[in-house]
């Protein structure tokens, strides 16, 4: 997997070919603004900030990501309005702003 | 989830048919030793299935050798492992596809990167197809072996086996088939297809449990043993025997997944290959029919469904495979499969790569019409709110 170095948040970060970063210790709210800008988001609003908190929360709880029924009944979002949110999805646009690593879903 | 629509059958099928596995575990509760490792009446009973079980695969992959040479194993990928592992050496050169799958492409890499094998894999055209001129071409004075798939895990085009096989007759090459996508869907015939190794797998429409797979190895072909071990018989010999089935079989059994495995075959038989393959069949027309009227879903190789399996790989024009796949899940409650589907080289000539490969719906003996529609209606809504087609 190809890495390379980029400035997010003013510091120096290694991430994925994704985007996604290798370091999550490294991850705050400066490092998910210049994620979603990366994403295409201009503003992170309250509903923004909602799902990546949560998503945030869980994974430092169990060391993994929401599973997205979950997501969407926990944040009362339906799976619509996730994407509208963000358009990238709750895998590669919400979980990678919010710091987690590469989802390993098998391709 | 009682509204829960699975179509990832090609991964595997689900769920089994009521029964298989309920009458293969009755089984092993009352037979449940170990086949064959002692002469105990209840040793007997469970190796007599065991046996049969062979026959019986042996017969319905038209192989007309000893029994014996159907070997157990865990799964296609492990048939091929063995098959591509126990045929090459260095100096060899092996030809393969670009539709395989990584249980073909891996070993063979691993081979060439490890070991001084040789490879080319030959590409597929437009509508999915090999062109088994393009196989003869690619036989070279050290060719040994050719491996491919009978049908793209990813397209579900049938592939021309049988030319191969006359093509690698000719020419004095080990013809080894890939029957993941294909055994329990279309009559497999090893005579007609020429093939000299056929490695299937048991979980998909053959109707078995996970864990339990195989292959049978023709009279003329050697296939080397990957592993050495207990076998049961002739325990004083020092060096693993040359006989198969023991020569690629070692250890105990999959006893309770050759069970399932048979009882899979039976319910085949009883409700007929043909049956089952037509009704499937219908519902990919019915499918492809329906996605084909909705804007911005993209179909691949798809135009001419004649020689398929019931898969197909779709996108939606700019939108990820994945972001599909969540959708089609947590919207509609519809699994499918999505990304490189373990075969890369398909999606490099497809130019799906960037896109994280495809959606690849696979359909199987449970799916109804009423499915049909709602996968076609929830791409429908997908391809329009999130799509830009």
């Amino acid at each position: 997997m190809a890495l390379k170095t980029v400035t997010l948040g003013g510091k120096e970060i290694e991430v994925d070919e994704d985007g996604f970063i290798q370091t999550p210790e490294l991850w705050d709210e400066a490092v998910a603004l210049d994620l979603a800008k990366q994403d295409g988001i201009a503003e992170m609003t309250d509903d923004h900030w909602e799902v990546v908190n949560y998503i945030r929360n869980y994974w430092l709880k169990f060391d993994i990501a929401p599973l997205i029924r979950r997501l969407c009944k926990e944040t009362n979002k339906d799976i619509d309005m996730i994407y509208d949110l963000f358009p990238n999805g709750p895998a590669d646009g919400a979980c990678k702003i919010a710091g987690l690593s590469t989802p390993t879903g098998c391709t | 989830m009682s509204d829960f629509i699975y179509l990832d059958n090609a991964a595997t099928t689900f769920p089994k048919p009521s029964g298989i596995l309920e009458s293969a575990l009755e089984f092993y509760q009352k037979y449940g030793v170990n086949p064959g490792r002692s002469g105990t009446d209840l040793a007997q009973e469970a190796e007599a299935v065991v046996a049969e079980a062979r026959k019986s695969f042996a017969s319905f992959f038209g192989a007309t050798g000893s029994s014996d040479r159907l070997v157990f194993t865990q799964n296609a990928s492990d048939s091929l492992n063995i098959a591509i592992q126990g045929v090459l050496k260095a100096g060899d050169h092996v030809i393969t596809t670009c539709l395989d799958h990584n249980s073909v492409l891996r070993p063979i890499y691993h081979l060439a990167k490890y070991d001084g094998v040789e490879a080319t894999y030959v590409p597929f055209d437009g509508a999915g197809y090999i062109d088994p001129n393009a196989i003869a071409q690619a036989i070279r004075p050290n060719t040994k072996l050719v491996v491919m798939s009978h049908a793209s895990n990813v397209l579900g085009t049938v592939q021309p086996v049988a030319e191969v096989g006359a093509i690698c007759q000719a020419r004095g090459v080990i013809l080894c088939v890939d029957v993941a996508q294909t055994a329990g869907v279309l009559p497999i015939d090893m005579e007609d297809m020429q093939a000299d190794i056929l490695c299937f797998t048991g979980h998909k429409s053959l109707m078995g449990p996970t864990g339990i797979g195989g292959m049978y190895v023709r009279e003329c072909v050697d296939v080397a043993p990957l592993r050495y071990g207990g076998t049961g018989v002739r325990s004083e010999y020092p060096d693993h025997l040359d006989e198969y089935p023991w020569r690629l079989e070692c250890g105990t059994g999959n006893l309770l997944g050759i069970a399932g495995l048979l009882n899979g075959q039976k319910w085949i038989a009883r409700e007929g290959l043909g049956n089952i393959h037509a009704r499937e069949k219908a519902l990919l027309q019915q499918l492809v029919n329906g996605l084909r009227e909705v804007d911005g879903v993209i179909l691949y190789c798809a135009d001419n469904l004649k020689d398929h399996v019931p898969v197909l790989s779709l996108n939606v024009a700019g939108m990820t495979a994945n972001n599909v796949g969540t959708l089609l899940d947590v919207k509609f409650n519809v699994a499918t499969r999505t990304g490189l589907q373990c075969a890369p080289k398909v999606h490099e000539l497809l130019g799906t790569k960037d896109l994280k490969g495809t959606v690849r719906i696979s359909l199987g003996p449970f799916n109804t019409e009423a499915h049909i529609e709602t996968v076609i209606e929830g791409l429908a809504d997908i391809a329009s709110r999130h799509g830009k087609g």
